[in-house]
C-alpha cells in the first residue's frame, strides 16, 4: 500500500482546486476572466485524466460532479460536457454572458472541487492528489489556439 | 552454443514469493509474455505485483488499460494489496488508457501509441491489460483481420524487446485458444487457472513456455492474499540424497521408549507414531520436541487439528518449557488448517520455519489433521504427495517426528494410517488391550530401519508429566488382539497354586 508519509499535511479537495485554477492563471493572458481560466483547468484536467483512465472513466467522473455541483449552483446550468473533444466545457461564453464571470468562476470551480472528492473517494486521496499534481505540472496548451477553439465552439 | 559470446539473459525478480523459483530464476529481461487464465484468476494482481517490485523512477513501469476492468476500479481495487505503492503512481508507474484507440482507431494507431509512450517514458517493463480484447476487437472472422492482428502481434513484440523492456500481456483464453498467434510470438506463458473440487477451489499455476531456460515443471498452486499472489512449488519427487547423518541418536524425551529403539530416533530420519484417540501421540511428540529445546536445538511443531493455543496450552501443562521456547524463539508452531491446503504450501511453511531457526526437529501432528485439511483434489494423491513431503524434510537433514491416528477395533490391530509406513524409517505403534478388566495402554516398535529394536509389547502411562513406559507385557499372549490373556504356562502355575 501507500509508502506517502501520513503525517505530511493533506491538501483539501479545495486547495488541491484552487491550486491547478492558479496554474492555469499564471498562463492567461490578464485580460482573462476567471471563469475562462477554471474552464481552461477542467478541460486540462479532464485531457490529463483521462490518459489515465480511459475518456469513458473520465466523462463519467466529470458528469457525476457537474450534477453534484448543479444542486448547488444555479451558473452551471448552460454548462454541457463533450466527451472527446476541446474544448471538454461547453457554453462557457453563455454562462458568463447570463451568469456573469465570477458566478460562473464559482461554479465550475465547485465542480472541479467535487471531481477531486470523487476521485478521492475511488482511489484514495494520496493517489488522487499525485494524479491532479500531474495535471498542474503538465505542460499549460497554448492560451491562442485554446481560446480560438473555445470561442469556435 | 559455444564460447563466451553469447547474449546474457538476466532475470527480473518477480516479487512473488516462489514465483522465482517456478520460473529458474526469474522473469527474463526484455522477453515478451503472456499472463493468461480465466476471469478472477489474479492475472491483474501478479501483474501489479511484478510490476511494483520493478518499477523505478529510472525504469519506470507503462501499464496500459484497454476496456476490461475500469482504470479507476483496478485502482480501487489493486490498492488494498500490501504491494501496491500509491507514491509510485504518477512518477515510477504510469496508466494509459487505450481504450480511445481500440474503439475508435485501428491496430496501427494502438501500436503507435504504445510505441510513443513506450519511447517517451522509457519503461523497464510494459503491461497490456487486457490484451484479449484488443483481439475481440477486432475478431478473427475474416482472413485479412486475423492477419492483421497477427502483423500487430508480431510488431509489438519486435517493438517491446528493442525498446528493452520485459512485457506482460493480459488476456482471458482458455485451452483451446491456445492457437492465437500470441501465444507463438510469447517469450513465456504464464497460466493461472481455479480448479474446484466439491466445496474447494485450487489456485494453480502452469508454466506453459519459458525461451532459453527450464521452468519447474507440473501445476504449481498459489494463494491470493492481502501481500499478493504466493506461490508454492510443486514438491519435485525426491532425487537429492540426503544429508550425510553421523547416526546420531536423538533420545525421544520418553523414558522406556529410548531403550524400545536402541537409544533413540536416528537424526535424520522419518519417525511416525500410529495410534487410536487418547493415546497419547501428541503428548510423546511434544516430549519429543522438548528433549531436543533442552539439548539446545530448535525445532519446528505443525499443528493441523487442535487450534496453536489449545495446543500450547495442553503442552505448557506437561511442560513450561514450550512456551519459553517458543517466546525466546527456539521452538515455531505452525498451524495449518484451512480445509483448501496443498502439499506444496504445507511443505513451503514448514521449510520457511525450518530454515529460519535452523530447526533440528519437525513435529507434524498429526497426517490425519493434515489430510483432511487438504483440498478434496489433493487428498486422492495423498501417500504421494506426503512421500514427496517427507523426501523434502529429510533431506534438510532434519529429524521428522509424525503422529497418525488409526482407528482401532477390538478385534483387528491396524498398525499404520493409510498405509503410508513405506515413506517412514521407523514406526511406533500405540493401543488400546484389555487386561483383568481394565483398558490398558501398549507400545511397540514395529519398524527400525537399518538398526536393531525391541520387539516387546510395553505397557505405558500417561501422566502430568508425560508419557511414561512401563514393563513388557511377555506373561501375555493375543496382545495384538486387543484382549490378551495370560500364557498358558502361568495359567497352569496360577491352578496349581
Amino acid at each position: 500500500m501507500s509508502s506517502v508519509d501520513p503525517s505530511k499535511d493533506r491538501l483539501s479537495a479545495r486547495q488541491i482546486t484552487r491550486r491547478l485554477i492558479k496554474s492555469r492563471q499564471r498562463e492567461r493572458k490578464a485580460s482573462d476572466g476567471r471563469a475562462r481560466t477554471t474552464s481552461v483547468a477542467c478541460d486540462d484536467l479532464y485531457l490529463e485524466l483521462s490518459r489515465w483512465v480511459g475518456l469513458d472513466g473520465c466523462h463519467a467522473l466529470f458528469t457525476r460532479a457537474l450534477a453534484s455541483a448543479r444542486t448547488e449552483s444555479a451558473a452551471l446550468d448552460q454548462i454541457q460536457l463533450r466527451p472527446g473533444s476541446e474544448p471538454y466545457l461547453d457554453g462557457v461564453a453563455e454562462s458568463i454572458i447570463s451568469r456573469g464571470d465570477a458566478a460562473t468562476a464559482e461554479a465550475l470551480e465547485a465542480m472541479l472541487v467535487h471531481v477531486v472528492e470523487l476521485l478521492g473517494r475511488l482511489i484514495g486521496d494520496d493517489m488522487a492528489t499525485n494524479l491532479i499534481e500531474r495535471s498542474i505540472a503538465a505542460p499549460k496548451r497554448d492560451n491562442a489556439t485554446s481560446d480560438d477553439r473555445r470561442e469556435e465552439a | 552454443m559455444k564460447g563466451d559470446e553469447r547474449a546474457v539473459i538476466r532475470s527480473l525478480p518477480s516479487g512473488v514469493p516462489g514465483l522465482d523459483t517456478v520460473l529458474a530464476g526469474g522473469l527474463p529481461e526484455f522477453s515478451f509474455n503472456l499472463i493468461a487464465g480465466g476471469p478472477g484468476s489474479g492475472k491483474t494482481i501478479l501483474a501489479h505485483q511484478i510490476m511494483f517490485a520493478n518499477a523505478t523512477a529510472k525504469k519506470p513501469a507503462l501499464y496500459f488499460t484497454v476496456l476490461g476492468e475500469p482504470t479507476l476500479k483496478m485502482l480501487r481495487y489493486q490498492q488494498q494489496f500490501t504491494f501496491f505503492d500509491s507514491a509510485l503512481v504518477g512518477s515510477a508507474v504510469q496508466f494509459i488508457n487505450l481504450s480511445a484507440e481500440v474503439m475508435e482507431r485501428d491496430l496501427a494507431e494502438v501500436l503507435r501509441r504504445i510505441a510513443s509512450e513506450t519511447e517517451r517514458v522509457n519503461p523497464g517493463i510494459v503491461i497490456v491489460d487486457s490484451f484479449r480484447t484488443i483481439r475481440a476487437q477486432y475478431g478473427t472472422a475474416d482472413v485479412a483481420a486475423t492477419l492483421e492482428l497477427d502483423q500487430f502481434v508480431q510488431r509489438l513484440a519486435m517493438n517491446l524487446t528493442t525498446w528493452e523492456v520485459t512485457s506482460l500481456l493480459l488476456g482471458e483464453y482458455t485451452e483451446e485458444e491456445q492457437r492465437n498467434p500470441v501465444f507463438t510470438v510469447a517469450d513465456g506463458i504464464l497460466w493461472l487457472s481455479q480448479a474446484t473440487d466439491r466445496n474447494s477451489v485450487v489456485r494453480k499455476l502452469q508454466i506453459v513456455k519459458t525461451r532459453g531456460r527450464a521452468p519447474m515443471p507440473g501445476l504449481h498452486t498459489f494463494r491470493i492474499t492481502d501481500d499478493g499472489l504466493q506461490i508454492f512449488p510443486r514438491i519435485p519427487e525426491q532425487t537429492r540424497k540426503r544429508q550425510p547423518q553421523r547416526r546420531e541418536r536423538l533420545s525421544t524425551g520418553v523414558e522406556g521408549l529410548d531403550d524400545m529403539i536402541g537409544g533413540g530416533v536416528v537424526a535424520g530420519d522419518a519417525v511416525m507414531l500410529t495410534g487410536p484417540a487418547g493415546s497419547g501421540k501428541s503428548t510423546i511428540a511434544t516430549q519429543f520436541m522438548v528433549a531436543g529445546l533442552a539439548k539446545g536445538e530448535t525445532g519446528v511443531i505443525a499443528v493441523f487439528e487442535e487450534y496453536p493455543e489449545e495446543y500450547l496450552a495442553r503442552a505448557n501443562a506437561r511442560n513450561s518449557d514450550i512456551g519459553k521456547m517458543l517466546k525466546n524463539g527456539a521452538l515455531e508452531l505452525i498451524y495449518l488448517r484451512p480445509l483448501d491446503l496443498s502439499v506444496d504450501e504445507a511443505l513451503a511453511a514448514i521449510l520457511e520455519a525450518v530454515e529460519r531457526l535452523n530447526a533440528k526437529r519437525v513435529v507434524i501432528d498429526s497426517l490425519s489433521g493434515f489430510e483432511v485439511a487438504l483440498a478434496p483434489t489433493f487428498r486422492e494423491d495423498f501417500r504421494e504427495s506426503l512421500y514427496r513431503l517427507v523426501g523434502a524434510l529429510t533431506a534438510t537433514g532434519v529429524t521428522v517426528f509424525m503422529t497418525a491416528e488409526v482407528s482401532e477395533a477390538f478385534s483387528e490391530a491396524r498398525f499404520t494410517s493409510e498405509n503410508v509406513s513405506f515413506i517412514t524409517d521407523e514406526i511406533i505403534v500405540q493401543r488400546y488391550v484389555e487386561i483383568k478388566g481394565e483398558l490398558r495402554r501398549v507400545m511397540a516398535v514395529i519398524k527400525m530401519r537399518g538398526s536393531d529394536h525391541s520387539h516387546e509389547f510395553r505397557s505405558y502411562e500417561v501422566t502430568a508429566k508425560g508419557v511414561v513406559v512401563g514393563g513388557s507385557l511377555t506373561e501375555y499372549d493375543g496382545i495384538i488382539t486387543g484382549v490378551p490373556t495370560l500364557h498358558a504356562k502361568l495359567v497352569g502355575l496360577k491352578r496349581r497354586k
